[in-house]
């Protein structure tokens, strides 16, 4: 009967590489998918239940039950079947759930709702199963709360991290920042023209439109618009493509993180979206952006000093920032007779 | 019409800084209880018939009063006009205006004007003031804020200004009815009608009246009836207020003594910035007066008849505004385009001005999204070539289209050989280089119709394209601007980000705000409950049972500019009275010394009576007193972009 064993056993790991061959992994077997493949002789059903048994006894095959109370099976990859041979019955089971989870992860209490098993053995069982480096636990943007769990192997997807933004969890504002100040130079660069220095006819152009701007410094570049025909504004894939060439960024950015980026610049006024989102453009020339933002760093302990959209009454009035605006009135505690920051305002604007 | 408690405050400080208590003390109680007859008014400010009497009649003049006598019971009521109240705090900018478009001696007649309230011709022809061109000496330098300093005392004995002692050496004859005339085809004048003294209201029930006692009406019935009347009413209407001089005198619809900025610089060295020669218009003026106002002669014979003799002129604020928001439009523009560019927006805006008679059809301010669109008339660019100085350099604003782009297009190469031709100071080549120019001002403004300008529209009429601004929308723009400006300084950038997200999304909760805003939580939460404790964003709770469980609810973010314009507007109102209620505390600490400098010795002749002591303090006081009136200017223009334009 040894013989008969061993030709099982062939047999089954034929049956399990035909399965794996000629269906995606995720596929369910009925009986007839089993018979169609046409490893097992004569469709003898004998047979194949004990070729299907040695199978799942391989943890190759993962038994389950179809609605209509039929037995059906799922492949098991080659890897992980080696893995869950070294588990126990809990632990397996534990396994397969986080494994059904994919990149999404899977909380602790649905582990626990779908294996049924007490919460102290739940633990033991994830103590084991992280201890031998087949799970890991994941930070979920959505939930920050909750203790979640995937496959060791797998990276966190999306909707689970956040996108590309996130790093552990938590928006990279420094990141983002150094994404966004490359974008808006970049876009600056293809939004204006700059004109060519040594050229002497423009040069004199330039003096006729701007004053004695050229005298100044030499070296100061001046920037055109482009006439309004001008179609060389950057697309957002355009955008994405210089973005991963060039070194700010450890991984490749997709092109929808990109967009996300791009319409927080619009918002900022950063940029502009010119027919209908196809191109964008840069509102300030080059010069200005990189003159914005060598200034930053300095702005991180005064955020009062960039005033990019300029003054106006209430901005500059005593009254404006007034903390108790809504109490004054003439002859009252608070009131324009009393009032101390007038004084101090004539000394800022006067001089005296 | 109703206006709010710090609305009413600044109009009486106004009234009362400009005209003195008495008015103050008049128009207070009107406004406390509306529409009064005479007995009434008495009883409430407790004046005596001659003060009460006498300062109706200057407050009417002024148009401060409205009054009407009722058919009915023939009493007369009286209304107070808080309009006309608050156009004083304007009327510095207006004259400023009025001289840097048809030069000094013109805001000199406004301000003769605005000074009287009303003025008939005849009576303007007999003031010395105008008689010359050059003013008399002691009023060298007329400080545009002087009308709103210049204290109660002048009212009762008229034209102070004037020193009568003072001969003119050349005794010119200015070109008073051609100036006139010139105001009024700008539209910056306008007749005086009975029914201007009287308020909207009152008109449109008169006129109504007079609409439905007409026999033809009476026969009617029904809705037939109401539609005839109302018509018959807004036709009233319009006849009995018609005082729009422009239509009438406009020399092939351009008002006359329209100042031609580059007119003198084609004899000087081409190469002179233009931009420079557009600022002449504040500063340098003294020098060039008498050239600038040579335009009556050298036009046509038009100017020598005179202005109808017995008509009353008073100012037009109306019009005022539009051309007011038309240089807030400019200054958005010179925000971001280049300068040629920005040079034929205000061209085009000029020409834009000419045809629109006020900002918006309805008083009331618009709410945000139903304001729908009011379009200007459109303007080819043809008719802009004959106002754009024909030296100004037109190409080199832009860059060459092929240097970057592979699009291979034929017409980018033509507006860099025409600025070759245009540093060559080729005046002949001008004529044939027409279309070129007009396709060169076509770019300009298509590039102002463009994001993120947004400035212009374009249309297609008669097979030609014609250029068009977008009213309504433009004052949004101004108006968040302002806005979002409040919030930068107070709350930072990254409110900034948060309300236009929100502005732009609608509501959102907390989880979708951040998102979209790329902002960290703390960030977030921090900057939005310190919006919401400033009254600029909301919280809305959307519960999902009716218990209304925190936990069960949705809680929702939005911004909602209406309230805020609102809240900002009064805001804007309280400052401006308390800087005005200021300027008195400061006045009051200087009390004695001010009055020293004001006696009729030391006044004019102030260097020999004051030490150099003095000399400093009177010149502080003089710069402390400036920057608050110009504050309150300022203020003015923000009052101006929610209320008005």
């Amino acid at each position: 009967m040894a013989a008969a064993g061993s030709s099982v056993k062939e047999l089954a790991s034929q049956l399990y590489d035909a399965c794996a061959d000629q269906f995606s992994t995720d596929h369910t077997f009925y009986q007839q998918d089993l018979l169609s493949l046409g490893v097992i002789p004569n469709d003898d059903l004998s047979l194949l239940l004990e070729c299907a048994q040695s199978l799942v006894n391989q943890k190759l095959f993962r038994l389950l039950e179809a609605q209509n109370k039929r037995l059906v099976w799922r492949l098991v990859g080659r890897e992980d079947a080696e893995k869950l041979k070294n588990l126990t019955g809990d632990e397996g089971l534990v396994f397969t759930v986080i494994h059904s989870s994919g990149r999404s992860g899977v909380w602790v209490r649905t582990i626990q709702s779908r294996t049924n098993l007490h919460k102290s053995i739940l633990d033991r069982c994830l103590k084991a199963l992280e201890g031998k480096n087949y799970i890991k636990t994941v930070h979920n943007v959505k939930h920050p709360t909750k203790k979640m769990y995937m496959l060791a192997g797998l990276a966190p997807g999306e909707d689970v991290t956040g996108g590309a933004w996130f790093t552990d969890g938590v928006l990279d504002a420094h990141f983002i920042n150094t994404v966004a100040g490359f974008i808006e130079y970049t876009v600056s660069r293809k939004s204006w023209y700059e004109v060519p220095a040594d050229h002497g006819r423009t040069a004199k152009r330039l003096k006729t439109a701007t004053g004695k701007a050229d005298i100044n410094d030499p070296a100061e570049k001046t920037y055109l618009p482009y006439p309004p025909a001008y179609t060389g504004y950057p697309t957002a894939e355009d955008i994405t493509r210089a973005v991963n060439k060039s070194a700010i960024t450890p991984v490749q950015l997709g092109e929808e993180s990109i967009v996300q980026l791009l319409q927080m610049l619009c918002f900022d006024r950063k940029l502009v979206e010119l027919s209908n989102g196809k191109y964008y453009k840069s509102l300030k020339n080059p010069a200005l952006v990189k003159a914005a933002q060598a200034r930053k760093p300095a702005d991180g302990e005064e955020p009062q000093a960039a005033i990019d959209l300029g003054k106006n009454g209430m901005t500059e009035s005593p009254c404006g920032p007034c903390p108790s605006f809504a109490l004054c009135t003439p002859g009252g505690a608070i009131s324009p007779e009393t009032c101390e920051y007038f004084d101090p305002w004539f000394e800022k604007v006067l001089g005296f | 019409m109703l206006m709010s408690q710090y609305a009413v405050e600044l109009c009486t400080l106004l009234i009362e800084d400009n005209f003195g208590e008495l008015f103050a003390r008049i128009f207070t109680v009107l406004q406390r209880y509306e529409r009064l007859p005479f007995a009434k008014l008495k009883f409430h400010s407790r004046l005596t018939d001659r003060q009460l009497r006498h300062g109706l009649t200057a407050m009417i003049q002024h148009h401060l009063v409205f009054h009407f006598t009722s058919l009915e019971d023939n009493n007369t009521y009286y209304e107070s006009n808080p309009n006309a109240a608050y156009y004083l705090v304007r009327s510095g900018k207006i004259l400023n205006l009025v001289e840097d478009r048809l030069g000094e001696y013109a805001a000199r007649i406004m301000e003769t004007v605005m000074f009287l309230g009303h003025a008939s011709v005849t009576h303007l022809e007999t003031l010395p003031q105008l008689r010359s061109l050059n003013l008399p000496t002691t009023n060298g330098t007329t400080d545009p804020n002087e009308e709103t300093q210049d204290n109660e005392m002048e009212v009762e004995d008229g034209p102070v200004q004037t020193n009568g002692d003072h001969a003119p050496e050349e005794f010119k004859p200015a070109p008073l009815h051609a100036t006139l005339k010139a105001l009024a085809s700008h539209g910056y004048l306008m007749r005086v009608r009975d029914a201007s003294f009287q308020s909207p209201a009152d008109n449109f029930l008169e006129a109504q009246r007079v609409a439905s006692s007409r026999p033809g009406n009476k026969a009617l019935k029904g809705k037939r009836q109401q539609e005839a009347i109302e018509g018959d009413t807004q036709s009233l209407l319009q006849e009995r207020l018609h005082a729009d001089l422009s239509e009438t005198l406009m020399v092939n619809g351009l008002p006359r003594g329209i100042k031609r900025k580059w007119a003198n610089a084609a004899s000087g060295s081409t190469n002179e910035p233009r931009l420079a020669n557009g600022v002449n218009g504040n500063g340098t003026h003294a020098g060039e007066d008498d050239e600038e106002n040579d335009w009556s002669e050298d036009e046509d014979g038009f100017d020598n008849v005179p202005m109808e003799a017995g008509m009353v002129v008073r100012v037009n604020y109306e019009k005022l505004d539009v051309a007011l928001r038309n240089d807030r439009f400019v200054s958005l523009a010179e925000q971001q385009a280049p300068p040629a560019t920005t040079r034929v927006y205000e061209s085009l805006l000029r020409r834009i001005e000419y045809n629109t008679t006020k900002c918006r059809d309805k008083t009331d301010i618009p709410r945000e999204g139903e304001e729908g669109s009011l379009y200007s008339q459109p303007i080819p660019a043809d008719n802009l070539l004959r106002d754009i100085d024909p030296h100004m350099d037109l190409s080199g604003a832009f860059a060459p289209l092929d240097s970057s782009s592979q699009l291979v297009n034929g017409r980018g190469k033509r507006p860099l050989e025409n600025g070759i031709n245009g540093d060559h100071d080729d005046a002949n080549e001008d004529e044939e280089n027409g279309t070129n120019r007009a396709w060169e001002i076509n770019q300009h403004l298509n590039l102002l119709s463009q994001a993120p300008y947004n400035l212009t529209v374009c249309v297609e009429l008669y097979g030609s394209a014609q250029w068009q601004i977008n009213f309504r929308g433009l004052a949004r723009k101004l108006r968040h601007l302002e806005l979002e400006r409040m919030i930068e300084s107070r709350y930072g950038d990254v409110a900034l980000r948060v309300i236009r997200v929100l502005h732009a999304k609608g509501k959102l909760d907390e989880k979708r705000l951040q998102e979209i805003s790329f902002l960290p939580w703390k960030d977030l939460r921090q900057t939005l409950s310190s919006m919401q404790a400033g009254g600029y964003v909301d919280l809305q709770e959307v519960p999902k049972d009716a218990q209304r469980q925190p936990s069960k609810t949705i809680f929702l973010w939005y911004y909602d500019p209406d309230r805020v314009v609102g809240s900002v507007l009064e805001d804007t109102y309280k400052a401006m009275s308390r800087t005005i209620q200021r300027i008195k505390v400061e006045r009051n600490r200087l009390k004695d010394f001010l009055e020293k400098t004001e006696r009729s010795d030391v006044k004019g002749h102030e260097e020999e009576y004051l030490t150099d002591e003095e000399l400093e303090l009177l010149q502080r006081w003089k710069d402390k007193e400036a920057l608050l009136l110009g504050e309150v200017a300022r203020l003015d223009d923000m009052v101006a972009v929610f209320r008005d334009y």
